[in-house]
């Protein structure tokens, strides 16, 4: 079939659409897929000066923190396992920070800082016992910005 | 002649038209850009330039807010980090005072107030390069700077607040360990959102910037894009010009030459093809003087040798050039001097045709000779029919008014002789021998009507070319004509005369009311550059025809003002149609009429050639018979020579 000149211009703007949506749909389509956390969620806010978290026992094994930093301040999200009580974790020596490297201290894991509105993931698999989650920095956790977790 | 109404050629109604009438469109919102010169701006055009000057604009103001923003965030930066220092002054402040020391926590508290104040409501702080002036700075208006801040002052607050009870209890109140905790937990507090905000503020101010320099980067590649669209349209409007331009040139019946100052052609327009038959392309590099007719080729070397001389300088020439198929074409050109113009370095000549104006003036001139020799053929048959008259008649009162007919009648025959000089027919009357300058000059008094005014003194005893005798006595007899006409009857006219260095001046006064200056620049002007046989010289007839006569042998006249009032006229004879008594004069060649132009002034020098004798020859012109007052014999006269027509 002999093609047109008008024929040939409309083949080329259709394949330029066509190869314009191949790239574009999975690319959206990746942008909206988010993992889904594994695990036994419990989520967490971060707000001058306290954390809230949405289960205070959990059971062992998995467990996903969606924290969410509701500010104004920017906070750090600190897991340790402790028998302490969670007011009662060990001072650095400035008297303002914990001592994470302390005897009966026992660091996880932490999640970054989280300004205003931002969201993280901490997975982390627990073993039963108690756990003390806070910020860690400087007159954070004075302030009152720690909460207990039990895992069974 | 002299006081004809000065017939100014009516006054030009030069038509000026707008260039804003030929406009349209863009083209009356853009105005024309003085260094574009001539060149047109084109509709594209004159979109580009405008966008250019927007983009230029554009890039200017985003400059000049990226540099005042800047400046600002900077101060904001650092006023919030000053604020941590703030901060710990403070709290040592109140310990210091609870522990008994001298401080003063209450301007301190202030201070650590002052700076988020400040960042939250805007205010002016103090520069940072300490020169004591102050900055004002506008108010937060990022909602997550303005969190922070809004959290910083509660902080603060509560800070003060505790300071405040610690100060009040001192060591012995018995929460004091626990205030002193609270406010070095504050105080730590207080850094973190202090600094928190100060980072916000920078990463807010880096991408803002980063922002305006993207921006930037865009306007300056529009800019770029519509400079280099300015470029190729400019270009395309001169090509466009230059191509018109190279039309009208081609196109043009005038020849546009280009002369090396060693007068090779270095540029022929095209038109020469069809003007002289010739390719352009194979005059340059050729002498014009190889087109030129052989008796035009002094004048024009002579006009263009000047030229040479006088960058900037414009004359006019007016030669013949040689056809491919042999004719001759007249041409006139307007010649300017550019050498100094490096774009041309060179004469331009630009050319015109007058082959068919050239022969209608030889015509006029051939319709003007028939018709002089005819009236001069009769005129003579009247001067005969006098003059036998005159011989038979005894009665004087008769007699006198036969005079009185033969004087009216020479006159005519002058005039008539005009006409013949004016025709460019050069049939003028020649003698073979020399004539007495002193009765040529009184030849030429005796044709003026009113002689009887004309004093005589001072010529000395010189004689003149016979060639050149009839000539000079019309021409005299026109000067003297001219001053009795245009002075009072009851004055005198006085011709002298005194040697020069290069000649003799011949000088006639009257006592009139004289000129003005602009007239008489005018005469001069007519009397050194006598016109060809047209309309204009029926209007100063008499000056043409001297200005003609002159230029036959190389005479200079020329008007200036009297001292007393009145005109003088000044002839001055060039040597070499001059001898002394028993001396024969050489012949003077003819002089083309540009070699009268001369700027230097006549000047009547003192007498010095004392040894020159009279001769006893008389002017030869029959019918200038002398009054009888003046004692002459025109008899006498008659038997001197035979005219050689």
């Amino acid at each position: 079939m002999a093609w047109t000149r008008a024929g040939r211009r409309w083949a080329w703007a259709l394949a330029l659409v066509l190869a314009a949506l191949a790239l574009a749909v999975p690319l959206t389509v990746a942008r909206r897929h988010e993992p889904t956390p594994s695990g036994t969620p419990v989520n967490v806010l971060l707000k001058d000066f306290e954390v809230q978290a949405d289960a205070a026992v959990v059971p062992a094994g998995t467990v996903s923190f969606r924290i969410l930093g509701q500010g104004p301040t920017t906070h750090e999200f600190v897991v340790v396992r402790t028998d302490r009580a969670p007011d009662k974790l060990p001072l650095q020596r400035d008297g303002l920070t914990v001592n994470e490297e302390a005897p009966g201290i026992d660091l996880l894991d932490d999640a970054g800082s989280l300004d205003i509105d931002d969201r993280q993931t901490l997975v982390l698999r627990m073993a039963p016992g108690h756990y003390v989650m806070y910020c860690n920095f400087e007159g954070h956790y004075l302030g009152g910005m720690h909460a207990a977790l039990t895992v069974r | 002649m002299r006081r004809s109404p000065s017939a100014e050629v009516g006054a030009a109604s030069a038509t000026q038209r707008t260039a804003a009438g030929g406009r349209s469109g863009i083209g009356r919102l853009v105005p024309r850009l003085p260094i574009l010169g001539d060149l047109r701006l084109g509709r594209r055009l004159g979109w580009v330039i405008p966008v250019l000057i927007v983009l230029v604009t554009a890039i200017v103001g985003y400059n000049a807010r990226a540099i005042a923003q800047q400046r600002g965030s900077a101060l904001i930066v650092n006023t919030a980090a000053r604020q941590r220092a703030l901060v710990e002054r403070y709290t040592k402040d109140v310990l210091l005072v609870v522990d008994g020391f001298q401080a003063d926590p209450e301007e301190s508290g202030e201070a650590v107030r002052q700076p988020v104040n400040v960042l939250l409501d805007g205010g002016s702080v103090r520069a940072p390069q300490g020169d004591g002036s102050r900055v004002e700075i506008p108010p937060a208006r990022d909602w997550k700077v303005r969190r922070k801040l809004e959290q910083d002052r509660r902080l603060i607050d509560e800070l003060i607040r505790t300071g405040d009870r610690l100060l009040d209890g001192g060591r012995a109140a018995p929460d004091y360990a626990a205030g002193v905790t609270r406010l070095r937990v504050l105080s730590a507090q207080l850094s973190s959102v202090s600094n928190d905000a100060a980072q916000e503020i920078t990463q807010q101010t880096e991408a803002s910037l980063s922002r305006l320099v993207r921006i930037e980067i865009a306007l300056g590649l529009l800019s770029v894009l519509a400079a280099l669209a300015v470029g190729l349209l400019l270009r395309r409007a001169g090509a466009e010009q230059a191509a018109q331009f190279r039309s009208l040139v081609n196109n043009s019946s005038d020849l546009i030459t280009v002369l090396a100052p060693d007068g090779k052609i270095t540029y022929q327009s095209p038109s020469v093809q069809r003007l002289l038959g010739r390719r352009a392309a194979d005059l340059v590099g050729t002498a014009l003087g190889d087109l030129v007719h052989p008796d035009d080729r002094h004048d024009v070397n002579t006009s263009l040798t000047r030229l040479v001389e006088a960058p900037g300088a414009t004359a006019n020439l007016g030669c013949r050039l040689q056809h491919q198929d042999g004719s001759w074409r007249h041409v006139e050109s307007i010649c300017t001097n550019l050498a100094d113009d490096p774009r041309v370095n060179g004469l331009v000549l630009n050319i015109r045709d007058v082959t068919e104006q050239a022969a209608l003036r030889k015509s006029i001139g051939d319709l003007l000779h028939n018709l002089a020799r005819r009236s001069q053929g009769l005129v003579d048959r009247q001067l005969e029919l006098i003059d036998e008259l005159e011989r038979s008649e005894v009665d004087p009162d008769r007699l006198d008014e036969l005079f009185r007919m033969d004087h009216l009648a020479t006159r005519m025959r002058r005039n008539v002789e005009n006409l013949i000089v004016l025709s460019g027919v050069d049939q003028r009357r020649r003698w073979s021998e020399s004539v007495p300058l002193r009765d040529v000059v009184e030849a030429a008094v005796a044709e003026v009507e009113d002689y009887s005014r004309v004093q005589v003194a001072g010529v000395h005893d010189l004689t003149l070319s016979g060639q050149a005798a009839s000539d000079v006595a019309h021409l005299l007899a026109e000067l003297v004509e001219n001053a009795t006409s245009f002075s009072s009857p009851t004055t005198r006219v006085e011709v002298s005369g005194g040697p020069t260095g290069n000649g003799y001046v011949l000088e006639i006064e009257d006592h009139g009311i004289g000129m003005s200056d602009a007239e008489l620049a005018e005469a001069n002007r007519r009397l050194a550059e006598p016109l060809a046989a047209d309309i204009a010289v029926s209007r100063m007839m008499g000056f043409h025809v001297v200005g003609r006569l002159a230029a036959r042998h190389g005479i200079r006249v020329q008007l200036r003002h009297c001292w007393f009032g009145g005109v003088a006229a000044l002839v001055l004879l060039p040597a070499v149609l001059l001898g002394s008594a028993g001396e024969q004069p050489a012949m003077a060649p003819p002089v083309p009429a540009g070699v009268m132009v001369s700027p230097e002034p006549l000047l009547v020098a003192k007498a010095t050639a004392s040894g020159w004798q009279p001769r006893a020859h008389l002017p030869l012109r029959r019918h200038a018979a002398p009054a009888p007052n003046r004692g002459g014999d025109t008899d006498a006269a008659a038997g001197a020579g035979e005219p050689v027509e």
